[in-house]
């Protein structure tokens, strides 16, 4: 049951600008406390709790990293130290800060995706990026010389278009998730009666294909047993997770490119992209984590909403379609600057 | 109601994970001074920043020198003024309040880069838009995005110049513990961390007061 296109669009529209127009406020609220604005609050906070030793570790392996780099030029064994120190960075870096991870999970929380899927998707957006880090200094530093200036600029260039990306990504899972958000809140409440008609209508439908759906039904009996429009979906989702590939991976790490263009003036440049592939590595380790849980987090859920009654795939759709909005608002925030503390600083 | 409550938690959670943003790229010991006329009004601040020499490289990338490896003041006059005219974007990453009110700063003069062991040193002075007289000044000295850190100098990491007897300077870092230090959790980031101000935690504080 889908609601027409023109309803779904402005539904879906009002919705997000609701969502925007709250969190522009509250950004706002916070900004005015700030010392850009007005009065802050006075006492200078301490660094510390978990996040904080996610920072002073990442700091501290990646000030290593060029020590290591500089005497891999003299002695070849301090290349192996390079890489372990490469592939703990990029552990702790994607632990703490990075939008690929957000994006991810959020695309795994917005649509049915299997854990599997999501652990492909980590790695293989990692590699991409590394892919990309590697052919901006190939072709920047290596192949035209250019100046820190022009590559720092194309750097921000890729940075824009990915954050552009992440919001047209976002937008478009707002638009499917929307769609079948609404068509659950309209299939769900006002009834056990209705409940009970499409109930029978699935049985006879399922009967017609097959009779070894006996089990099943036995197994489910008294819920709701029509596909979830995620399943009449179907696949296909493979194009679909190219774009979140493509969305995460297009934009490189800065602190690869730095390690990259430092490595190549030290003449250790296979030693720099060796470092920047494991650090890669690292990266992938922890967002596929993440986006593991993520995806058991969303079983949880579906566990605790009651499985597949209608309420349940209610509650279900609103986790989905509230995971396209957070990849639709983290791209709009990026790419309107909100979020700032992702992007580059060219000097 | 718990299960809402639930579902609120696990996208809360996912805002938090996307919220611990930023982490630095570049590093920067800074030696600041605070220049005074004759009058006892603060007209600019000269500041010396060392970057890091993964940035150093970085920054030196495709810069043609007559001699490998060395780096005179005129082949890198290019990319000082190149970093003099960057940093207007990031107000120079000084702000300045004098008792209480923001002061601004022009365009910077006198800039210049230095290397030596790897690393780059940008020297350049910010003078202010009006010379200021104020019982306390307080410079802070950060990126609020955090992309940079900066580390005042271990040995005389501020000085004043000029300055009218009886001013007392003193520095707060960030992560010193001082006694007013209040520790940042992962609530603080969660909270602030997703706004791009969280760099202010990582200020560094001068603090003048003079009679």
């Amino acid at each position: 049951m889908r609601a027409p296109p023109l309803a779904r669009l402005l539904a879906a529209c009002a919705v997000m600008l609701a969502l925007f127009v709250a969190i522009d406020g509250a950004i706002h609220l916070v900004m005015a406390q700030t010392p850009f604005g007005g009065p802050r609050p006075a006492p200078e906070p301490q660094v510390g709790g978990f996040v904080g030793w996610l920072l002073a570790k990442q700091s501290e392996f990646y000030r290593e990293m060029s020590a290591t780099i500089r005497a891999a030029k003299s002695d070849g064994s301090a290349v192996w130290t390079l890489l372990l120190i490469s592939f703990a960075y990029g552990i702790f870096h994607a632990a703490g800060p990075g939008h690929g991870k957000a994006v991810i999970s959020s695309y795994l929380v917005a649509n049915q995706e299997t854990a599997w899927r999501g652990i492909v998707l980590s790695f293989a957006s990692a590699l991409m990026q590394a892919l990309v880090a590697v052919a901006i200094v190939a072709i920047g530093a290596w192949l035209l010389n250019v100046t820190a200036k022009t590559m720092c600029g194309a750097e921000k260039t890729i940075e824009i278009a990915s954050y552009a990306l992440i919001a047209l990504f976002g937008a478009r899972l707002v638009w499917t998730k929307g769609g079948t958000f609404i068509g659950a809140l309209q299939a769900a409440p006002p009834q056990l009666a209705m409940t009970a008609e499409h109930h029978h209508h699935d049985h006879d439908h399922r009967y017609g294909h097959s009779h070894h759906h006996h089990h099943v039904h036995d197994d489910h009996s008294g819920h709701f047993h029509g596909p979830t429009p995620d399943e009449l979906a179907g696949p296909g989702g493979w194009r679909r997770g190219f774009a979140a590939i493509l969305t995460v991976g297009i934009r490189p790490c800065s602190g690869a490119i730095l390690v990259l263009v430092f490595a190549l003036a030290q003449g250790l440049v296979w030693a720099g992209i060796a470092a920047t592939f494991v650090m890669g590595l690292g990266t992938a380790i922890t967002v596929a984590t993440i986006a593991v849980v993520a995806v058991f987090a969303k079983d949880i859920a579906r566990r605790l909403s009651g499985g597949r009654d209608r309420g349940g795939v209610l509650v279900m759709r609103g986790i989905e379609f509230g995971a396209a909005g957070l990849v639709l608002l983290f791209g709009a925030g990026l790419l309107f600057g909100y979020i700032a503390a992702e992007r580059t600083t060219c000097l | 109601v718990s299960i809402i409550r639930r579902v609120a938690l696990l996208l809360l959670l996912l805002c938090g994970a996307t919220a611990a943003q930023a982490h630095p790229h570049v590093w920067i010991t800074a030696v600041s001074e605070l220049l005074y006329a004759p009058d006892g009004t603060l007209t600019g601040v000269r500041h010396a920043w060392t970057f890091d020499d993964m940035f150093s490289t970085y920054a030196l990338q495709g810069i043609e020198t007559k001699k490998k490896g060395v780096y005179t003041r005129e082949e890198l006059a290019d990319l000082a003024k190149t970093n003099a005219e960057s940093l207007k974007e990031f107000a120079y990453f000084t702000f300045a309040k004098a008792d209480g009110k923001r002061e601004k700063f022009e365009d910077p003069i006198d800039y210049f880069l230095d290397y030596s062991n790897g690393q780059l040193t940008l020297h350049f002075t910010l003078p202010v838009k009006t010379p200021i007289k104020a019982r306390q000044l307080v410079l802070e000295v950060f990126d609020r995005t955090y992309f940079i850190d900066f580390q005042m100098a271990d040995k005389d990491p501020v000085k004043l110049v000029g300055a009218p007897e009886g001013c007392k300077m003193q520095l707060q870092r960030p992560n010193d513990g001082s006694a007013s230090a209040q520790t940042l959790n992962e609530q603080t980031f969660a909270a602030g961390g997703a706004n791009a101000n969280f760099g202010m935690m990582f200020a560094n504080k001068i603090t003048v007061d003079c009679p």
